[in-house]
């Protein structure tokens, strides 16, 4: 190690950073099985985006159907179940999970914390490909009966469900693997493959949320793949694991099952605290308050994360003394989430904000997710809960706490990083049009439901109480969804718009200072011609940046690859 | 970039007392409404856990509204105070702040201690439901694909649709499955049980108000999940009575002290084999099972030389099973007292077995 | 090798003759996919206790008796002794491993094989041993009861790793012959190593549950 500026030491990671590949110059390898990390994020970002655009249409038909109390003529029980299923299916494992960590964490965090690609390239690719496929057979299971006991899959109604619950088993366990990979690529890469200089307390928040997402996903998707398995086998070779008949148990899949769905809530959900916590101090012009409290507690979330999974099994039959724990420790999550909240509005304060798209969104989100997280308060204590569980009540909690928090979340980061991924600006008007009519509606979609789930109006349910009260209320949220699944269109046409014949970006439209925004939009094939050193947090606009040999480069001449598929032989 | 920093605004901004206050009052006008409403949830408390769970929501409410106020219009009011001014040069940037310990200190502290008391409230409310005394009365309530069934202690059959509670009695109700997960959920009492196949999940409560409430299935259950609801009435104890003596032959329920095996009669067995097992069990061989396995070889198969818990298959061991109930791998069956047998029950259906066995 | 940007701009602090640089690569290479697979092994850790929760859970708190009773027998207990043996053979293996590497590191190349050759062989005894004691298991089979589900999807799992290693360790030994591999840049015996040893460790906690307990 040497020094190569005042205080920056090269880090012992270093050489391997410089070794890079030619660009591939044919169709297919550029584009499709293309190893570099942007394209894979794009490719991430594109078939969720349309995955989204599924499962969005089929909550849709979830919203219509509920315009009447006594359900749609054509649309049966059986039909309703499958569709409501996959809904929530897709929107966890083939749109959110993807979008935050496949997409966001593949094309932001390699550029921000100055790396030339992830550790493991190809293992990126395989992990791509397997998304599309999981997808592709996820959606298959329309075809020959799809599942229909929703995204739980609670056994034995899910051992005796249609036959599409054995493609959903195969395709959840699929995107499970992509996911545990891209969990270890990135926990490799964030751990081994910063820029010289660049501390754990210098990378950018973003960076830290995809670590502690990444630390998730590898830990806890395995307990899925278990429970998968154990229900696969249940299904396709009658082994008794959920069968009560055969001294199964039932509650043993909600246990598994939850070991990973409740850490995955913070896969979902940490990504877009990272995306929040860039975009607000950059539109605030001022250093995010309290950096060290939000990527500690980032992690602390994490951690606590693993302890709560049977706060969602209240009223499931455990044993009762267990509740306690579950509830006292779920509550404690609260105080660094809190921390978090109140940092976030502290930035704000002594700004000179910009009110861009990014920002209305990520505003947007604070305020939202704040609801959805005391709402989880109700949930997490026990005697609230026995009366809120499997109620419409908890459906407006988990909207609240995914689309408010995660999908919000990544709206801002789509507009935010739109011009480094294209090079072009996106119609501003348009995107606030886009964040009030999305925020709106959308609050008026899903509040209701908080009442009507009190008031007695259990999940799942594709017929209700005709009393005014539920018709009122059930086709208020109805007609806002469809509102906000109009607001999408202005979405897409926007960024249509913007990729044919948007503004040109410039490197650097948002003034921002973490590393992406260092180089020109879109960014280079191998990211920076020459790594950067890091000198100090990225967010303190009062400073001059604080990275060293960019300059430099600008008149260095371009790398050099490599023709060797490896410089040296590494096995 | 251009380092030109216009000089930032260092104070709170030019309303932020006033508009500390009018979170203050805002909330504290929510709270009142929400700590004096008679039922924050919009139903009425009908039931003994109720008014605890709704002291829960209230507090809950209380402080939920606190913070959001808090955290939403502080933000409102900072987003649009701080907003950069319309033609500010590229340079402008806020106040370079870090970090503020002793602020930092407080807002974890607050919330840790709010967190405490919730916690401490939670547990208490917790306990009391737990320790409800509700043995006056035990009803087992038992979901199949799509309603709910009822069994009472001294009744002969179980009561399908409607559930009857007699008023202000502690009552403790079991809760199982037949086939899938079923949800058992009586909003206006506050309480909820899934509804598991192969264990019995326990519910107390003690109703307090006469009337006719709502049953709900709250666990996802197949085809007819939507409709899958009945009504409980809760009424006086006299009409109560009134309807349990409507509902058919009773019978006495387990006691203490020996069970009189010698003293069994087959034919009075086989009546009560009739109204009390044969909806789970036939009198065929052991595979032949409807819930639980057939009873018509239980003392004499050689293919199943050991009862279902393990034990030999002589009478006692017998009359113990029908006694004290099962659960285990094949399934679970109520014990005696659930299913309204006396001992001199238990042992005309032993005896009915045993002439199974030997024909 | 290639010029890589290392050469341009400032100094890296590496040597600056090419071997010495590519070492360093190869170093970071190394330890870059050691922690890889080191993470890799510890989410294939969290899929075995899974199970293993799944089969304590399945035994403490539902079964009434354990073994289960199947149609009023009592399932008999399994065979301890036999796999006590079998046990021997895949620790057996584990030490054998451990010698082959420490013989590639100092380059005797004749014991490296003797020891490679044994662990491969000890391996696939193991899994011979499994599949007599599946032929002669008398607890129900997979489908028939809890505790035929618990232990064959447990064992197999193993088992499947096993195989797995064996087909692994013997791809390493083909890879080593062709010269792939020196006595510095091995990083493929380690993991391999590091995977065998793994699968020991399964097993005693795998031992222990379902022959012991």
């Amino acid at each position: 190690m040497a020094t190569i500026a005042p205080g920056v030491k090269t880090g012992p990671y270093h050489a391997v950073l410089d070794h890079i590949h030619p660009e591939p110059t044919s169709f297919i390898r550029k584009y499709i099985f293309s190893i570099d990390h942007k394209v894979i994020g794009i490719q991430y970002m594109i078939t969720g985006g349309l995955f989204f655009l599924i499962a969005g249409m089929l909550a849709e038909v979830i919203r219509y159907t509920l315009l009447q109390p006594q359900g749609q003529m054509g649309i049966s029980a059986a039909t309703y179940n499958g569709v409501y299923s996959m809904h929530g299916s897709a929107m966890v494992w083939l749109v959110i999970i993807p979008l935050v960590t496949g997409a966001f964490g593949n094309f932001v965090m390699p550029l921000q914390i100055g790396a030339r690609d992830v550790a493991f390239p190809w293992l990126n690719l395989l992990a791509f490909w397997m998304f599309p496929v999981a997808g592709v057979i996820l959606f298959s299971s329309f075809l020959i009966g799809a599942p229909d006991a929703g995204w739980t899959e609670y056994p034995p109604i899910s051992v005796q469900g249609p036959p599409g619950t054995t493609l959903w088993c195969i395709a959840i366990f699929l995107i499970g693997v992509s996911s545990t990979l891209t969990g270890i690529n990135f926990i490799v890469t964030i751990y081994k493959m910063r820029a010289p200089g660049m501390t754990l307390t210098r990378m950018p928040l973003f960076v830290w949320a995809q670590f502690a997402t990444a630390g998730l996903s590898f830990i806890a998707t395995t307990a899925l793949a278990a429970a998968l398995l154990a229900l696969f086998c249940e299904r396709v070779f009658n082994v008794p694991f959920y069968d009560p008949s055969r001294g199964g148990s039932p509650v043993l899949w909600q246990h598994m099952f939850w070991f990973y769905s409740h850490p995955a809530v913070y896969i979902m959900i940490l990504p877009a605290f990272g995306i929040v916590s860039e975009v607000l101090p950059t539109f605030s012009r001022k250093p995010i308050f309290g950096y060290k409290m939000i990527a500690f507690s980032t992690v602390a979330i994490a951690l606590l994360g693993f302890s709560v999974w049977a706060h969602h099994m209240f009223t499931s039959g455990m044993v009762p003394w267990l509740q306690l724990p579950f509830m006292i420790i779920t509550m404690l999550i609260a105080i660094p989430t809190g921390v978090k909240i109140f940092s976030w509005v502290a930035t704000l304060w002594g700004g000179s904000i910009r009110w861009t798209t990014p920002m209305l969104f990520a505003t947007g989100f604070l305020i939202t997710f704040t609801l959805g997280g005391l709402t989880g308060f109700f949930l997490a204590a026990v005697p609230a809960d026995y009366h809120e569980h499997g109620t419409y009540f908890v459906v407006a909690h988990f909207h609240y706490v995914l689309y408010g928090g995660s999908v919000m979340g990544l709206f801002a980061g789509f507009y935010y990083w739109w011009p480094k991924m294209t090079g072009r600006m996106y119609n501003e008007a348009m995107g606030q049009w886009h964040f009030w009519i999305t925020f709106v509606a959308f609050n008026c979609t899903f509040m209701p439901m908080h009442w009507l789930g009190l008031m007695g109006m259990p999940r799942r349910v594709p017929i209700y109480d005709p009393a005014a009260w539920y018709v009122f209320w059930n086709q208020f949220a109805s007609i806002s969804s469809f509102v906000l699944a109009a607001s999408m269109l202005l979405f897409a046409y926007n960024f249509w718009s913007s990729f044919r014949s948007g503004k040109i970006a410039g490197p650097n439209p948002w003034g921002a200072r973490t590393l992406e925004w260092m180089i020109s939009s879109p960014a280079p094939y191998y990211n920076f011609k020459k790594i950067p050193a890091v000198l100090a947090t990225p967010y303190d606009f009062g400073n001059p940046l604080p990275y060293l040999g960019l300059e430099a480069a600008e008149g260095a001449t371009e790398a050099t690859p490599t023709h060797s598929s490896h410089p040296v032989p590494t096995y | 970039m251009a380092q030109r920093i216009v000089k930032p605004k260092t104070n709170l901004g030019p309303g932020f007392w006033p508009i500390t206050a009018l979170i203050v009052v805002v909330s504290l006008i929510m709270s009142y409404f929400t700590w004096n409403s008679a039922w924050p949830i919009g139903l009425i408390p009908a039931g003994d856990p109720a008014p605890a769970t709704d002291f829960l929501f209230k507090f809950l409410g209380v402080a939920a509204a606190w913070i959001f106020n808090i955290v939403t219009i502080y933000t409102i009011y900072f987003g649009i105070v701080f907003r950069q001014p319309k033609h500010a040069p590229a340079s402008t940037i806020g106040v370079q702040i870090h970090d503020h310990p002793v602020l930092e200190f407080w807002w974890t502290v607050i919330p840790t201690i709010m967190i405490i008391v919730l916690g401490i409230i939670s547990v208490k409310i917790w306990a009391d439901i737990q320790n409800t005394q509700g043995d006056v009365l035990t009803v087992e309530a038992i979901g199949y694909q799509f309603g709910f069934q009822f069994r009472y202690p001294k009744l002969a059959q179980p009561v399908s649709g409607v559930m009857h509670l007699p008023l202000n009695t502690p009552t403790t109700i079991h809760v199982t499955s037949r086939d899938v997960i079923h949800g058992f959920w009586i909003p206006e009492m506050r309480i909820k049980a899934d509804m598991v196949p192969g264990l019995v999940n326990t519910l107390r409560v003690t109703p307090t108000v006469p009337g006719t409430y709502r049953i709900i299935c709250t666990e996802f259950c197949g085809l007819g999940h939507g409709a899958m609801k009945t009504t409980v009435v809760v009424e006086t104890q006299q009409d109560f009575s009134k309807w349990f003596a409507q509902q058919g032959a009773t019978t006495g329920g387990g006691g203490g002290g020996a069970i009189p095996l010698a003293a069994g009669k087959a034919d009075v067995g086989k009546a009560l084999f009739g109204q009390k097992c044969s909806a789970c069990h036939s009198t065929g061989p052991f595979d032949q099972k409807i819930v639980g396995p057939g009873l018509g070889t239980i003392f004499n198969d050689p293919a199943h030389p050991k009862l279902v818990n393990g034990a030999d298959p002589t009478p006692q061991n017998v009359a113990k099973i029908i006694h004290d109930g099962y659960s285990g791998p094949i399934g679970v069956m109520p014990s005696a007292q659930m299913n309204g047998l006396t001992n001199a029950d238990i042992g005309n259906l032993v005896a009915y077995l045993a002439s199974l066995s030997k024909k | 090798m290639s010029v890589s940007i290392a050469k341009q701009g400032y100094q890296l602090g590496h040597g600056h003759d090419d071997h010495d640089h590519e070492q360093v690569i190869y170093q970071e290479t190394r330890d870059m996919r050691l922690l890889g697979f080191v993470l890799f092994l510890c989410s294939d850790v969290v899929l075995f206790s899974s199970f293993i929760f799944a089969y304590i859970y399945l035994r403490t708190t539902v079964a009434p008796i354990w073994p289960p009773m199947i149609d009023g027998h009592q399932l008999p207990r399994l065979d301890t002794a036999f796999a006590a043996v079998n046990s021997v053979v895949l620790f057996g293996s584990g030490v054998t491993m451990h010698y082959a590497l420490e013989n590639w590191k100092h380059g005797t190349r004749a014991m490296y094989n003797l020891f490679m050759g044994l662990t491969i062989l000890l391996g696939a005894m193991f899994l011979g041993g499994q599949a007599y004691e599946y032929a002669h298991a008398q607890i129900g089979g997979w489908s028939g009861n809890t505790f035929g589900a618990s232990f064959f999807t447990l064992t197999g799992m193993h088992g499947f790793h096993v195989f797995v290693g064996v087909v692994f360790l013997a791809v390493l030994w083909w890879q080593s012959s062709r010269g792939v591999y020196d006595h510095e840049r091995y990083f493929g015996l380690t993991a391999g190593t590091l995977y065998w040893h793994f699968v020991d460790v399964i097993w005693v906690a795998l031992f222990f549950l379902f022959y012991l307990w």
